[in-house]
């Protein structure tokens, strides 16, 4: 569904991201799991296009989005849950999933707005408050919703687990698990490994702008090498400094 | 009394072109110094298509506002979008070169002199509690709050106000809602331009209208949009009806020839009391 072939984006003399390669298939779930700047982010950015200084090519459901514009990609069916959520702070909730639906005809937007309630009802009862207000876990919840209302086929999810508490990460995690099982293809990026591996079907390990690892998540979990430098064993300590 | 309703009445001016500035800051953060111009393209055109050519007005009125539209348009392609660094800076200083050439162009086109629209609606003066206003007057105020009002409902309740409202908020995330922020700038650009328009049409049986109008009336907009506060609607209509009425009640406790100054009197102490504005920027924010 998405075929990522060797992306390279610098920023300057900075080289964020290079030749990295990476492909999802329908119905997969994927985590790719990095640590801080390893260009995660960057790789899900470019992919949408929101930064275009990228070489390589993108190609989703058969066609060159390389050098599509944001809005056409999201049109083709991708979608993206930015970083730190970027929600509309300044409207209401249910505004801010009708934003979701902008590019869709009006009917598509009442059922899916409905599907919405449905998953999350607590974007329902807080629909007309405005969405600065809701909490981190919530948040997060209208992020996946605004996403979810363009009525994508592929999600590109950015760091869901950032800045929540454990409890609320793991009701991410489920929600995402129920979108995967009704058949959403999802690609994750993510700090946390542990639990970006457990949901995924398969992963990468993105390191300095390289893959270095690819495998099913599985054997990631269980591999030295992520161990070591994600998973945080007896090495935390020196790593994290 | 008198001088509440004189001040109403410029007040409601000051206010709608606060509102144009509101517009184009909120979706650029850029301030737009060509909007008094707009304005006075707004009563150029009236005047050419209602006195000149003799169109009825209400054909000359929307054939006005289209252009403006356009020009707004226009204006967005060339000055913002051709720019190679999209500085604000650099921007900034575009609008005002902007300024300067609309004003040379419309110097050549129309002249130097003031010229007067006609008037296109029955003048008459009503009594009122200590004063008089005139139906011109009462036109203008009332057309000021009608296009706050329906500038309001536009961004609350349309598919492509909310989508402005979106950008204003985070143009990245409203990218990834497959909104096209470079389009809604173009419309910022265009309403603002078409908003201006309106004040123009309006003001210029009063005031007659002349290529340099410009300059005072975008920055006294401009004036009232800081005493309100930039980033909020109806602070930018308090604020130039505010500024209004002060501008007209100072004019009888000082010389007159002053009363342009006091726009710019309370710039420096907005600014230096409270820049953000007498209403702020009400913003939502977590604790």
């Amino acid at each position: 569904m998405l075929e990522v072939k060797s992306l390279s984006v610098s920023y300057g003399a900075v080289q964020a991201l290079s030749n990295v390669s990476v492909h999802v298939a329908p119905g997969e779930f994927v985590s790719l799991i990095g640590s801080n700047g390893a260009g995660k982010t960057t790789l899900l950015n470019s992919i949408m296009n929101i930064i275009g200084n990228s070489k390589g090519s993108v190609t989703f459901d058969g066609k060159d989005v390389t050098k599509a514009r944001t809005p056409k990609i999201v049109t083709k069916g991708m979608a993206i849950v930015p970083e730190g959520r970027r929600i509309f702070s300044n409207m209401t909730v249910r505004e801010n999933l009708e934003m979701g639906g902008f590019t869709r005809p009006a009917g598509e937007v009442k059922t899916n707005l409905q599907k919405m309630f449905d998953l999350f009802p607590v974007l329902e009862e807080r629909q007309t408050q405005t969405a600065g207000m809701l909490s981190g876990g919530e948040q997060q919840m209208l992020a996946i919703g605004r996403a979810l209302m363009t009525s994508p086929k592929l999600l590109l999810m950015d760091e869901p687990s950032m800045g929540l508490a454990p409890l609320v990460i793991k009701e991410v995690y489920e929600k995402l698990k129920v979108l995967a099982a009704g058949g959403l293809t999802i690609l994750l990026v993510e700090q946390n490994a542990t639990m970006a591996l457990k949901y995924a079907q398969r992963g990468y390990v993105l390191e300095n702008g390289r893959i270095i690892l690819q495998g099913k998540a599985s054997e990631l979990l269980g591999d030295n090498e992520v161990k070591r430098a994600y998973l945080g064993k007896e090495y935390k300590e020196k790593w994290e400094r | 009394m008198q001088f509440l309703y004189s001040g109403l009445t410029s007040g409601s001016i000051y206010g709608l072109v606060a509102l144009g500035f509101n517009i184009i800051y909120n979706t650029t953060g850029l301030i737009n110094f060509a909007q008094g111009e707009f304005v006075m393209l707004g009563g150029m055109l009236i005047y050419t298509l209602f006195c000149m050519f003799e169109i009825p007005f209400y054909t000359a009125l929307p054939l006005t506002l289209a252009g403006c539209f356009i020009i707004g348009v226009l204006y967005e392609r060339v000055f913002i979008h051709l720019a190679r660094y999209k500085t604000e800076i650099n921007l900034v200083t575009l609008t005002i070169a902007a300024s300067i050439i609309m004003r040379d162009v419309a110097m050549h086109i129309w002249g130097r002199d003031s010229l007067r629209v006609d008037d296109y609606i029955p003048v008459v003066n009503v009594q009122m509690p200590g004063g008089v206003i005139s139906s011109q007057s009462i036109l203008i105020i009332a057309v000021s709050l009608l296009v706050a009002w329906g500038l309001n409902f536009f961004l609350k309740k349309s598919k492509y106000g909310k989508a402005m409202r979106a950008c204003f908020d985070d143009q990245t995330a409203a990218e990834t809602c497959g909104i096209s922020v470079r389009n809604v700038r173009i419309m910022s650009f265009a309403v603002s331009s078409a908003m201006a328009g309106i004040a123009g049409v309006i003001i210029s049986p009063i005031t007659f209208v002349t290529y340099d109008d410009g300059i005072m009336i975008g920055l006294k907009g401009f004036a009232a949009a800081i005493l309100g506060g930039l980033g909020n609607f109806w602070a930018a209509v308090a604020g130039g009806i505010l500024l209004g009425i002060f501008e007209s009640f100072s004019a009888s406790v000082i010389p007159s020839g002053y009363k342009d100054a006091m726009a710019f009197f309370v710039i420096l102490l907005i600014l230096f009391i409270k820049p953000d504005g007498l209403f702020g920027r009400k913003k939502a924010t977590r604790v």
